[in-house]
């Protein structure tokens, strides 16, 4: 069985004096550190970031890495844009099942705040095609039009969106380590600024910085000794085409669809089966489009579930939904995100989340998105 | 016959008016109205410029063109605002357009008369077996500094033609040319926007260049203003076209359907033959057209040309694409035109 | 330096889809843009269905006074594309205009 067995997360937000290996640095050596290992327990380090390569020039992330263990041990740069955390959580744990008696180290982050919003816009904007890029699709832009056309066919407006972003804020608002930890209003939302019609400042995860990292391992010994541990019930993952101009629908990710089928089925359990999910809320829109396609609600029914706040903590609902404040409050620094979410369930499961604590949790599920759906990864996790 | 075969133009939506700008600076919007005649000019998007409205005249051209595309073995570009100073506006036209490779392409400058010169040489072309058709296009995005005389008139625009001897809409009659060094409007290399010689520009430029042409093209036909139906001259602004045809000895009436600088401004190489367009909305089978272009530097074009009618087959409607316009404000201006 | 044997390339994708005609399916309009289309913003931004049922995502021209747009019919026209240095080759794309 595989296991995580610690997390540790820097808090994301404006972090002006750490670079993008500060944040790394720090993350492993707290991980460790808290966790009570030693860098010469770790066979392998799995590093998702997105954005250095192309923001500072900075490639080849993996050597970095080594100066900073001063080891010699495989570490692989996982890059798929916003789920290159997720992405590289599925590889550690295939590399697991490949190797016995491993432990390894899954870190993602990721530092914006050295960059204007217009050379960070052009960078996320990577992650869609050539040709959307060329005609100035913008990464909020992708989720704008996927918004509208939802807003347009199940006739809901901005308001349905917005009740994602009242809902993790309160969250967020839980949350030490989250971005934003300030309550906000159904009128904040409304009120704020567009960034890409009918997608508002308000619907949007923030430009953060930021750094969260997990052991995993199938070490029996090592198992047998730690006190704080889930199994890995699944992780799987899917890819469809990188242009939302290509897929065959608008109003829903492929990829989710496949990949959370796949996950359920080999974790053996269904959406009943689920008490706290981090699902990847890029922008509102994402929220209920990620609900819809891991098949806890019907399609079209998002835009209507989200005003009830059922996966709000407090209000008795079954499922509880992004309580680490989501991308959305806890901040998407973008490589740190997919790691930070199976982190929260990792908390919750374990029971460690205090004063966001979901009660009686057993089995979480984690889905971190890459592009405007160009990849999906969905984990499952089981105290 | 030799002639026009089929014909486009484009104009840009958005427009400016005279006040707009008068008012930026200070000056009295009906005095400058009186002296220039122009109400308003159309003015291209931040995303057009003299190729993207080339090719939207050429497209219109070609959707009327019945032959085969590779027949064209001649695009000739004519403008004062090419989008390189070097590379070919024409080539890039051309590739757009889908017309293939086997073709002399050639980017042709002269002030105001850029392409009405490439008409002359595309027929001779033509005349001597070198290729069935020719396009020749007129495109500008005229600039002007700001605060200046041209501020009021430059303006944006298109018009394309294909020339040929099959199925000709407008046949050409006859043309000449007349050319001098005569500095009234420059600009040069690396500088962005033109100069000129004020009043220079009027009575030794514009007026004795088409003059000189007209006359010596209406002699030698053996014509005069009386066996034309339409005249239809350059117009950097709405007066000289009409001083220009009155001492021609044409009549209001012959002319005023080509006055559209009125509300168009002057779109330079496009402007005379934007014109032409107009009139040809109305022109029937048998009429002549005189037309004199007329480009700073300084030279005059002269055509006689005669409708036949084919025009009932491929009449564009230039009148209904007026309609479609939207005012912009001066700093819009200046963001379309580049210059904040 | 945008590579002039990308535009190259690119130029003859460009001619295959200009003229065409299509619907529009749904819309944005970007207000925060990438560096090389900030002068252009804030913009529309159109995912279309084309006639021979390709999709395409362009930036949609002249339709600052349109309301509601989904569903109206449109064509792909020739327009400067971004925003490049002036030493630069330009990168010309396609955009959409609304027809009757």
């Amino acid at each position: 069985m595989i296991s995580v067995i610690g997390f540790y997360q820097t808090k994301f937000g404006e972090l002006w004096e750490k670079s993008l290996f500060d944040l790394v640095e720090e993350t492993i050596s707290f991980i460790l550190r808290e966790n009570q290992l030693s860098i010469e327990e770790i066979d392998a380090i799995f590093f998702g970031n997105m954005l250095s390569g192309v923001l500072e020039n900075n490639l080849h992330s993996a050597a970095k890495i080594a100066e900073i263990i001063k080891k010699n041990i495989p570490i692989f740069r996982i890059e798929s844009a916003c789920a290159s955390g997720g992405v590289a959580f599925y590889l550690a744990k295939q590399y697991l099942e490949a190797n016995s008696n491993k432990t390894v180290l899954v870190i993602g982050a990721e530092k914006m705040t050295d960059f204007s919003p217009e050379e960070i816009t052009q960078a996320l904007a990577g992650a869609a095609s050539g040709d959307e890029q060329e005609v100035g699709l913008t990464f909020p832009g992708a989720y704008a039009l996927m918004a509208n056309f939802y807003l347009q066919k199940y006739h809901y407006s901005e308001r349905n969106l917005a009740y994602v972003a009242v809902k993790n804020h309160f969250h967020g608002s839980l949350n030490k380590k989250a971005h934003f930890q300030k309550k906000i209003t159904l009128d904040d939302v409304l009120k704020s600024a567009y960034v890409a019609y009918p997608i508002k400042v308000l619907d949007s995860s923030s430009i953060s910085d930021g750094a969260a990292g997990l052991i995993l391992t199938n070490d029996r010994d090592l198992l047998k000794k730690t006190k704080y541990q889930v199994k890995v019930l699944a992780s799987e993952m899917a890819t469809d085409s990188i242009s939302l101009m290509e897929r065959e629908k608008i109003d829903e990710i492929k990829a989710t669809k496949i990949a959370a089928k796949k996950a359920f089925f080999s974790a053996k359990v269904d959406q009943k089966d689920i008490q706290v999910a981090e699902v990847h809320d890029c922008f509102t829109i994402a929220e209920i489009l990620a609900m819809e396609d891991l098949g806890f609600w019907k399609k079209g029914e998002g835009g209507k579930r989200v005003k009830d706040q059922e996966t709000m903590l407090g209000n008795g609902g079954k499922l509880i939904v992004n309580s680490s404040g989501g991308l959305k409050a806890a901040g998407h620094p973008v490589g740190a995100t997919g790691v930070k979410q199976i982190g929260e369930i990792y908390l919750q499961l374990t029971n460690q989340a205090v004063n966001r604590q979901v009660k009686n949790a057993r089995f979480g599920l984690a889905h971190n998105i890459g592009g405007s759906g160009g990849t999906a990864v969905v984990t499952i996790l089981a105290s | 016959m030799i002639g026009i075969v089929s014909y486009g133009f484009y104009l840009p939506k958005y427009r400016i008016k005279t006040e707009e700008i008068a008012n930026q600076w200070g000056k009295n919007p009906e005095e400058i109205k009186k002296s220039l005649l122009i109400k308003e000019k159309a003015v291209s998007s931040f995303d057009e410029d003299s190729l993207t409205m080339a090719y939207e005249a050429s497209s219109m051209a070609l959707s009327n063109f019945n032959d085969e595309l590779s027949k064209i073995k001649i695009v000739f570009f004519g403008s004062e605002t090419p989008v390189y100073a070097v590379n070919p506006t024409s080539t890039i036209l051309a590739e757009f357009l889908g017309i293939e490779k086997n073709y002399l392409a050639l980017d042709h400058q002269f002030a105001c008369k850029a392409a009405t010169g490439a008409m002359i040489s595309a027929l001779g072309l033509i005349k001597s077996g070198f290729s069935e058709y020719a396009l020749v296009c007129a495109s500008d995005k005229a600039t002007a500094k700001t605060h200046d005389a041209l501020e009021y008139t430059a303006a944006s625009g298109a018009v394309s033609l294909i020339l040929g001897k099959k199925d000709v809409l407008l046949e050409v009659v006859d043309y000449t040319s007349y050319s001098s060094d005569t500095p009234d409007f420059w600009r040069r290399e690396g500088i962005r926007f033109p100069s000129h010689g004020g009043r220079f520009t009027g009575k030794p430029s514009y007026f004795t260049h088409i003059i000189s042409a007209s006359k010596k093209l209406l002699e030698k036909n053996k014509m005069t203003v009386k066996d034309i139906n339409y005249g239809v001259f350059h117009m950097p602004n709405g007066k000289f076209p009409q001083e220009v045809a009155k001492v021609l000895g044409f009549s209001e009436y012959q002319i005023k359907d080509s006055l559209v600088v009125f509300f168009l401004g002057n779109s330079y190489s496009a402007s005379a033959l934007m014109g032409l367009m107009a009139v040809l909305d109305k022109a029937k089978a048998g009429d002549l057209i005189f037309f004199a272009s007329y480009g700073s530097g300084a030279g005059s074009d002269a055509f006689i040309f005669k409708v036949t009618q084919e025009i009932e087959k491929k009449r564009q409607n230039f009148s209904k694409i007026l309609t479609n316009k939207k005012y912009i404000d001066y700093a819009t201006y200046l963001k379309f035109m580049k210059i904040i | 330096m945008v590579s002039p044997v990308k535009i190259w390339r690119r130029q003859k994708k460009i001619r295959q889809i200009l003229g065409k005609k299509g619907k529009i399916i749904t819309l944005t309009k970007v207000y925060v843009a990438g560096s090389d289309f900030k002068k252009y913003a804030p913009y529309y931004l159109v995912l279309v269905e084309l006639e021979d049922k390709k999709k395409i995502i362009a930036q949609l021209v002249e339709s600052e006074d349109d309301k509601d747009l989904f569903g109206k019919k449109v064509k792909v026209i020739l327009r400067r594309i971004r925003e490049i240095s002036e030493e630069d080759v330009i990168p010309y794309g396609i955009k959409v205009k609304i027809i009757e």
